[in-house]
């Protein structure tokens, strides 16, 4: 056997490595294609880590925002057993509903639904808050999800009846 | 089980445990529980830090003559 025939496996230049006929270097491609591997995969734990940083720095912002303003949103006789009213709070920028229970009872809650912001309605008919965009369903007296798709419950706006008026008075994201 | 072998598959790890803190923190941010935020950011931060120190052994491994 020649000594060119033996050293077939073994490029010794450039121009070998360009005549891409056979996988001659199998192993080798293998072991660049795991570090290549591992590379991005690192660099992708990095990426993902230092994304958190945004979120908190604004959180560490955002916190001192107070929105418990105290406003007048309804007198107790406006709505009857079954009705609702739509209101903005804390906000203009924030749509809410203030819905009369048949359980006679006032509840409210921001009314953009958790799963894509559309708006949600109260059904009188079932007693439940609807969102008509992808039917997502949220119970009345809580405000968590029952249906569809959100996952997340309204945030919920804490109210105070005194005097025949319906005050609303703060605001719980994360209830129940 | 060698030390490169560990080092390589921390890194994974790692990543899987910085998705689901930047799913939590997202979801802590948009729901005004700012506590939990903190929390996972420091889990995502300590997390990327330690696979920074693997990434690095294990290279130091790998590139080993």
């Amino acid at each position: 056997m020649s000594e060119d025939k033996k050293n077939k496996n073994h490029p010794d230049n450039d121009q070998d490595m360009m005549k891409l006929v056979d996988n001659l270097n199998r192993k080798e491609d293998v072991n660049l294609n795991r570090r290549a591997f591992l590379k991005a995969s690192f660099g992708t734990t990095v990426a993902l880590g230092l994304a958190t940083t945004p979120f908190g720095v604004m959180s560490a912002i955002g916190n001192d925002k107070e929105d418990a303003e105290r406003i007048e949103i309804a007198t107790a006789d406006e709505l009857a057993v079954g009705e609702a009213k739509n209101f903005n709070y804390p906000t203009e920028d924030e749509p809410a509903v203030l819905v009369r229970t048949p359980d006679d009872q006032y509840v409210a809650y921001n009314n953009k639904c958790t799963h894509l912001q559309c708006p949600v309605f109260y059904e009188h008919k079932d007693n439940v808050l609807l969102c008509p965009c992808h039917k997502g369903y949220f119970d009345v007296n809580s405000g968590h999800p029952i249906a569809g798709p959100p996952q997340r419950e309204l945030p919920k706006i804490l109210l105070e009846v005194k005097d025949g008026k319906v005050f609303a008075v703060g605001r719980e994201y994360r209830h129940g | 089980m060698d030390k490169k072998r560990v080092t390589f598959l921390s890194i994974f790890l790692f990543l899987a445990i910085n998705v689901i803190s930047l799913s939590k923190v997202i979801e802590g941010y948009y729901g005004q529980e700012y506590s939990h935020v903190y929390i996972f950011m420091i889990v995502a931060l300590i997390s990327t830090g330690l696979a920074t120190i693997a990434f690095f052994l294990w290279r130091k491994e790998e590139y080993k003559r």
